[in-house]
């Protein structure tokens, strides 16, 4: 077997020097590297972004999408979308291993989720069987690498597979929130009624306890309504997210004036990076898991408020996540019909 | 006086709702303040070097047309906010009337000699001359007024050091001042841009706070700034290299870190494409504090996930409290910085 790099930049096949995700092209053959694995896929998520742009270039119609898809792999070995530059994730079972992989972690024949993003998997698709344009969920006849330094869950035999797929995908989040939220603290979570919200909110109630607080700010009141009759949140504000100020009272108002110790952004569009400054006290954190922040927006305008807080880059990864997410699902049966009903 | 509000958002014009700096037009009348502002007159605007570069290029070279312009920015916009940059800079100047409300609240008094520390894209400003133009440091005389609002901050300038020294060195107060804040003794920190202006400051102040069992690497770009970083002896390792090719430097650091790699990485470059070697050069639960503004959020964020590293990555806060003190000691402590200073940028 040949020697991989840990990060896979053995795959790469132009610009040299670069890493797989940046990468224009991936070398695809299905052969491993010592370090390697080779997965037998059965479905790609596509990532939401991805998967909407696809759908929006080709009219709705599941024979173009298939096509796209086919083409973007043909010419690039990976499933990363070139306008949003994005890729997903997929589920499979292990078919092969690599002896120098990290003993002991897979067998052959698990059925696994890998957590890396397919935009730097390298992927070989044979048929695309099954394509729905409602679902971001696509059935395959693929095989795919995963590298010496990627994330993958194992999947649970007590929860079926594309709904652990659906949680797996915003795994980070929670995670995060588990890590930065203590007990008594104030938490304010932007966007907490989508899928990444909804994780986030229930972490954040159980660790701020009964002396803290979980404030919602959301747009859309059918969401609100929906954090409400599963009793995810102390308070929800129903606000437009960019209108800084309308935000800012509201939040004042329910905190007596002193703002969050934590305000988790998960809201997909932008502008929403002055709110999550300004309602957060000094020395507090901001952790941006919305793709959509600009990274200039925060830095100049937390300095340009004089705010002398922690903001932070939302990290996909953090030790434990996959168990932790789908711990939850495992926990709430509200959040285990709600995902099933939205996202399966 | 007229009751103002504490981000200044009564000075806004249009659009309406938004804070002073995404503003297009705000109020920049100084004949009256309102209760709870500061009029400053001005003596220097140090415009940010983005900015000015702009401004310059656009301008050919001519300092007729590079006050044209700027006069042309502030009367459209009633602040220095650079229209294709999008960035602004900082003043120093006199205080000259405290509002009513903040009377017995600041530690300022009329006659103060200060620098704001908040942007010009958002600071209420009046030229009435432009007097000297000095295109080498970005810096521009004038007779003018600004408005600090009660959320603006800004250092008091020392007696003991020439005062465009201080404004040079406050430009980047942000950065060294982190640094004290997250290096702890023993660890290991890699200031990555670290010849330049704040990577010098990061790295006299890295070094102070690891001590003498931690390790301090310093990565440059050019021949020029590496040969200046080592002679400082600032960092226990100084090299070269091209910070958008992250394997080479990967294993030069595994090297010196016999394969720890590093608690601390702070990115100061400013060139796109750094955020993976910043990210791959940081341990497991390590740091990662990106202060150069070329970084991208969704490289820096896929990024992290795609080579499955669990590091904290922090948004470069431009401020921070104490940063304007612990900016100045440094060069009050270090002779050679200061001397280096002296030369580069006052």
């Amino acid at each position: 077997m040949k020697k991989g790099c840990r990060y896979g930049t053995h795959r790469v096949l132009s610009p040299a020097g670069t890493l797989p995700q940046p990468a224009q092209r991936l070398d695809n053959t299905m052969e491993v590297y010592d370090n390697e694995v080779l997965i037998d896929v059965s479905t790609l998520n596509v990532d939401s972004a991805s998967y909407t742009q696809i759908k929006q270039a080709c009219g709705k119609d599941a024979e173009k999408m298939k096509q796209m898809i086919l083409s973007i792999v043909e010419e690039r070995g990976k499933l990363q979308n070139p306008v949003t530059g994005s890729g997903g994730m997929l589920i499979g079972t292990v078919k092969k291993i690599g002896e120098n992989f990290p003993k002991n972690k897979l067998k052959v024949g698990d059925k696994i989720a890998t957590l890396v993003s397919l935009s730097l998997t390298p992927l070989k698709i044979k048929a695309i069987k099954k394509l729905v344009p409602e679902s971001d969920q696509v059935d395959v006849e693929a095989e795919a690498i995963l590298f010496e330094s990627g994330l993958f869950a194992t999947l649970p035999d007590d929860i079926p597979e594309k709904l652990a797929l659906a949680a797996l995908d915003v795994a980070g989040a929670p995670a995060q929130v588990d890590r930065l939220v203590t007990e008594g603290d104030i938490v304010c979570i932007i966007g907490g009624g989508g899928k990444s919200g909804i994780l986030c909110c229930y972490q954040a109630m159980q660790n701020s306890g009964p002396s803290g607080k979980v404030i919602v700010v959301e747009f859309s009141k059918e969401n609100a309504k929906r954090i409400a009759d599963l009793n995810l949140a102390t308070d929800i504000i129903v606000a437009d997210a960019t209108n800084v100020m309308d935000v800012y009272n509201k939040v004042m108002e329910v905190t007596g004036g002193r703002g969050c110790d934590v305000t988790v952004n998960n809201v997909n569009v932008p502008s929403t990076e002055m709110t999550s400054i300004l309602i957060t006290k000094g020395q507090g954190h901001v952790y941006f898991f919305s793709m959509a922040t600009s990274f200039t927006k925060a830095a100049l305008g937390a300095e340009g408020v004089g705010k002398d807080i922690n903001l932070i880059v939302g990290n996909g990864y953090a030790k434990g996540h996959a168990n932790l997410t789908l711990n939850i699902i495992r926990e709430s049966k509200e959040i285990r019909e709600l995902f099933e009903k939205l996202y399966v | 006086m007229k009751k103002g509000n504490k981000y200044g958002i009564h000075r806004v014009i249009e659009p309406l709702g938004v804070l002073p700096q995404p503003a297009n037009k705000i109020d920049n009348n100084m004949d009256e303040i309102y209760d709870n502002e500061i009029l400053i007159d001005v003596q220097t605007l140090n415009i940010d070097s983005a900015s000015f570069t702009q401004i310059e290029e656009q301008a050919g070279g001519d300092k007729e047309k590079i006050a044209q312009i700027m006069l042309d920015i502030v009367a459209k916009q009633g602040k220095h906010r650079n229209p294709v940059t999008g960035s602004g800079g900082m003043l120093l100047g006199t205080v000259e009337k405290i509002g009513d409300a903040l009377k017995g609240k600041t530690d300022l008094k009329v006659g103060d000699k200060i620098a704001t520390l908040v942007s010009l894209s958002l600071t209420p400003l009046r030229i009435d001359k432009i007097k000297e133009i000095r295109p080498d440091i970005d810096q521009v005389d004038i007779n003018g007024k600004a408005i600090l609002f009660e959320s603006g901050i800004y250092a008091k300038i020392p007696k003991d050091m020439p005062e465009t020294l201080a404004l040079s060195a406050l430009d980047v107060a942000g950065a060294p001042a982190q640094t004290a804040k997250l290096v702890k003794p023993g660890d290991t920190v890699l200031i990555i841009g670290a010849g330049g202006k704040s990577g010098m400051l990061c790295c006299y102040e890295a070094k102070k706070r690891a001590g003498v069992t931690g390790t301090v690497i310093g990565l440059c770009h050019s021949e020029k700034s590496t040969k200046r970083l080592q002679e400082l002896n600032l960092c226990d390792y100084v090299f070269a290299a091209d910070a958008t090719q992250p394997v080479p430097i990967l294993e030069k650091l595994e090297e010196i870190t016999k394969g720890q790699l590093c608690d601390v990485t702070i990115n100061n470059v400013n060139i796109t494409d750094t955020e993976m070697i910043s990210i791959l050069a940081t341990k497991d639960n390590g740091i990662v504090y990106f202060f150069s503004m070329a970084t991208s959020f969704t490289k820096a964020a896929l990024g992290a996930e795609g080579v499955g590293k669990d590091v904290n990555m922090i948004v470069g806060n431009g401020y921070t409290k104490g940063h304007a003190e612990i900016t100045l000691q440094i060069l009050r402590e270090s002779e050679v910085l200061r001397k280096v200073f002296t030369e580069l940028y006052a």
